[in-house]
């Protein structure tokens, strides 16, 4: 016998790794082979799109809903439109120019409709006062127009969607708004400038196919003042007629026709139907009459607008209208995408069984021993099941959007006003994404609650709870709380379901109770997210200090 | 010993009286039902706070006072799942039957046990509910002034409403029963149930819907049926009358008992 040193034994085995790639492998062989959890994450996604097919069905019977046709203008890119406003116009031949100094722009809730309690004093944020160039007098026609608003600054706008910002503040005694539109061929600049001789460009619009004869000059529109309340059983929503006054001087129009004359126009027929009582001129109820030597234009229909003109000064009026892209407040898509919380409940319990499972059979114990980093151990499940959720939901919610938008539109609600979201639109991906992100988020809350209470009734309820309680309480809270809830739990998230477009240029009456969110959508997601955060956080936290 | 406890255990008393031992001696019990009365209470004395009279005067305020039953009823259904499914997860059941060889007294005596405690908790915290918008209310101007009276259980209609909301609870809880009595898995049992809850009325509350279905899965859908108790104010608009309503929720709870009776006598455990 050698008395040489034998080597120790070695296992002809890989030794035990427990890298992060094969806890994912690990974590992924353990979902995969429970069939009842591949079942059920696969009917997850189907009973989403199913449910969401079945509702738009449901909400596309639609026909005798005046909600779902209302009567609009569309403009130039198809989509409804609001296009009432006060318009005094020459006719434009070829390129030419016009400019317009605004020294005053004030307005109201028209006396006698003023909202009960403390309606809102001055102007509308959205009145608009400004020099436009507009193919014709015909509602929806393509446009251009810079304008000084109350409340938003000199904004350039056109064709209804577009809006660039120009300079900040309302026009006030001491600082009027030059305005200034140049047509050049199909391209028109707009111009701003506080003083008259610095100019500031604001922006280009390319208006297709604008004839060579357009007409330009100067218009005044106020929208209306909606006072929105919910509050449990007592919902309110009323719109409230306003007017506008603008004073406008140094108005040059380069391009006009020789000894042409300005006109005036109601754009789009009156706006306000029944105006306010009393006589006056168009400055209004209660107004001066026409003053000697002025030209007066519509003072005998001031509920319609009108125009005092006086040497080189336009007083402009107008009693209601907008220039805006036509926005509504019921949702269809959103309410029909609300379905995916049957799928939503389902991942939810997914995720908490994920976890608490191994608590029940024992297995956690074995999974522990085997890669005793308890925290990584739960970030590979949470990778794991956050990523065949959002592979299911993914799936779920494409198949689901193009059948459902179909049906809805097909069933009555008009496409220029709840728009059809194509998968490839940015709007169809955010819904799409949207839909799958908050299912994977909400199993990962859930992963996290199991893990934390490692009982699955409590950890899914728990949850539920947290996702999906506050959408009711958000619609039959008043609106302050509501709010509040909607932007703290979860829940925000749902924003990111939202059908219809909201335009910042038109001022929109937000109300859970019509399934519009506080928060941005992508906002309100990385508040679930953070939730989703936590609560991993917590349960690493917890498993670290406890025994399994 | 076991002779006696065998020839006696058939009966449905002796069958009470097991489970209550069994309901009363886990803890989660305890904080299930603590969180029932807390929630309902809580969530309904926040609702009477944030609600404000010159502006909202007309609001039916027995109803808002119990809002906190939409939250408080979540808890009530893990409990009824826990009740059923727990045993199955910890193979009690098996001990149970063996005990209780007819399945149908087992499941009864749970019913029983289970409704009984729910009751009692539920009435706790709907008093509570009612306490809390009793001396919150009249502060944010819910007074005679603008006829809105002091909410107070003598009032008939408040009183069915409170009386309702505790049934309710206790419908809630039957159902559940039922529900994981079929489905066994405490899992699918509370997912089932709080999807079948909760997902009618947020789609019924948003618009959008054809009319005539939203007024049918109002009808037809356990929550938004059953709270129709709740209402005591303007019953002539509701989609369904409050005692109809809450029989709508009893037919739901009576299906799912069905089901799981019968689920449970023709499966092995």
């Amino acid at each position: 016998m050698s008395t040489g040193t034998t080597a120790p034994y070695r296992s002809a085995q890989q030794p035990g790794r427990d890298d992060f790639p094969h806890l994912l492998r690990a974590e992924w062989t353990k979902f995969r082979t429970v069939r009842g959890w591949v079942i059920a994450m696969i009917a997850a996604a189907a009973l989403t799109a199913l449910a969401v097919v079945a509702l738009a069905s449901l909400a596309a019977n639609s026909k005798q809903n005046p909600a779902a046709n209302p009567d609009t203008v569309t403009g130039p890119g198809g989509e409804a439109v609001t296009d009432n406003f006060y318009f005094v116009h020459q006719s434009l031949d070829g390129n030419g120019s016009i400019t317009a100094r605004v020294t005053s722009l004030t307005g109201s809730v028209l006396p006698g409709q003023a909202p009960p309690g403390a309606g809102p004093s001055g102007p509308q944020p959205w009145s608009k006062a400004g020099v436009i160039i507009k193919t014709s007098t015909r509602p929806g026609s393509a446009y251009a127009a810079v304008m000084a608003t109350p409340g938003h600054g000199v904004r350039m706008q056109w064709n209804f969607t577009s809006d660039d910002a120009g300079l900040p503040g309302a026009v006030a005694a001491g600082s009027p708004r030059w305005l200034r539109l140049t047509r050049s061929g199909d391209r028109i600049n707009g111009y701003d400038s506080a003083d008259g001789s610095h100019w500031t460009e604001i922006g280009t619009a390319t208006l297709a196919g604008l004839p060579s004869t357009v007409q330009a000059g100067l218009f005044v529109a106020s929208p209306q003042y909606v006072a929105a309340a919910q509050s449990f059983a007592s919902n309110n929503w009323a719109p409230y007629d306003t007017q506008a006054a603008a004073v406008f001087d140094r108005v040059s129009l380069s391009g006009g026709q020789p000894g042409a004359t300005w006109s005036a126009t109601a754009v789009g027929g009156q706006s306000v139907v029944s105006g306010p009582q009393g006589q006056g001129g168009p400055e209004g109820p209660g107004g001066p009459p026409c003053p000697q030597g002025s030209v007066c234009i519509g003072q005998h229909t001031e509920s319609s607008g009108g125009l005092t003109r006086s040497d080189g000064t336009f007083r402009v009026r107008e009693y209601g209208g907008d220039i805006a892209p036509f926005v509504t407040v019921t949702d269809p898509l959103g309410t029909v995408l609300k379905a995916s919380l049957i799928g939503l409940i389902a991942v939810i319990a997914l995720g908490a069984l994920f976890i608490t499972a191994e608590y029940r059979r024992g297995l956690i114990r074995t999974t522990f021993a085997a890669s005793p980093r308890r925290g990584r151990v739960l970030a590979a499940k949470a990778v794991v099941i956050g990523v065949v959720t959002f592979a299911a939901g993914l799936v779920g919610a494409a198949i689901a959007l193009p059948i459902a938008e179909r049906k809805l539109s097909s069933g009555g609600w008009i496409s220029s006003v709840y728009p059809v979201w194509s998968l490839t639109s940015a709007h169809g991906l955010q819904i799409v994404v949207g839909t799958a992100g908050l299912l994977a988020v909400a199993a990962i809350l859930a992963l996290s609650a199991g893990a934390v209470l490692r009982r699955s009734a409590g950890a899914i309820t728990a949850v539920v709870v947290l996702v999906v309680v506050p959408l009711i309480l958000g619609v039959i809270l008043p609106q302050g709380p509501a709010d509040w809830l909607l932007r703290l739990t979860p829940a925000a998230a749902f924003g990111l379901q939202e059908g219809t477009p909201q335009y910042s240029q038109v001022m929109h009456t937000c109300m859970p109770y019509n399934g519009c969110f506080p928060l941005a959508p992508w906002t309100g997601f990385a508040v679930a997210c953070a939730w989703a955060a936590a609560a991993l956080g917590f349960a690493v936290y917890l498993l670290r200090r406890r025994d399994a | 010993m076991s002779g006696g406890l065998r020839n006696e255990a058939g009966t449905l008393r002796e069958s009470v009286r097991a489970e209550w031992t069994k309901l009363r001696t886990v803890p989660s019990t305890g904080w299930l039902l603590l969180t029932l009365v807390v929630l309902t209470a809580g969530v309904g004395a926040l609702a009477a706070v944030v609600v404000k009279c010159p502006a909202t005067c007309s609001e039916d305020t027995t109803k808002l006072s119990l809002t906190g039953i939409q939250l408080g009823q979540a808890a009530v259904a893990v409990l009824a799942v826990l009740v059923m499914s727990g045993e199955y997860s910890s193979g009690m059941i098996r001990i149970t039957l063996t005990a209780v060889p007819r399945r149908l007294t087992a499941l009864a005596a749970k019913a029983i046990v289970l409704a009984g405690v729910v009751l009692a908790a539920g009435a706790i915290a709907t008093a509570g509910s009612v306490a809390a918008g009793r001396y919150i209310l009249p502060g944010n101007g819910f007074t005679g002034a603008y006829h809105s009276e002091t909410l107070s259980l003598a009032a008939g209609p408040t009183l069915r409403a409170a009386g309702g909301s505790v049934l309710y609870l206790a419908l809630i809880a039957l159902f559940s029963l039922g529900l994981a009595a079929a489905l066994r898995d405490s899992g699918a049992a509370i997912a089932a149930m709080l999807g079948l809850l909760y997902i009618v009325p947020l789609l019924t509350d948003l618009g959008g819907l054809d009319p005539l279905w939203e007024h049918r899965l109002q009808v037809w859908g356990p929550m938004t049926a059953g709270l129709a108790i709740q209402a005591t104010k303007s019953l002539k608009t509701l989609p369904i009358g409050p005692w109809p309503g809450l029989g709508v929720l009893a037919l739901w709870t009576a299906g799912a008992l069905l089901a799981g009776g019968l689920v449970l006598r023709l499966r092995d455990a």
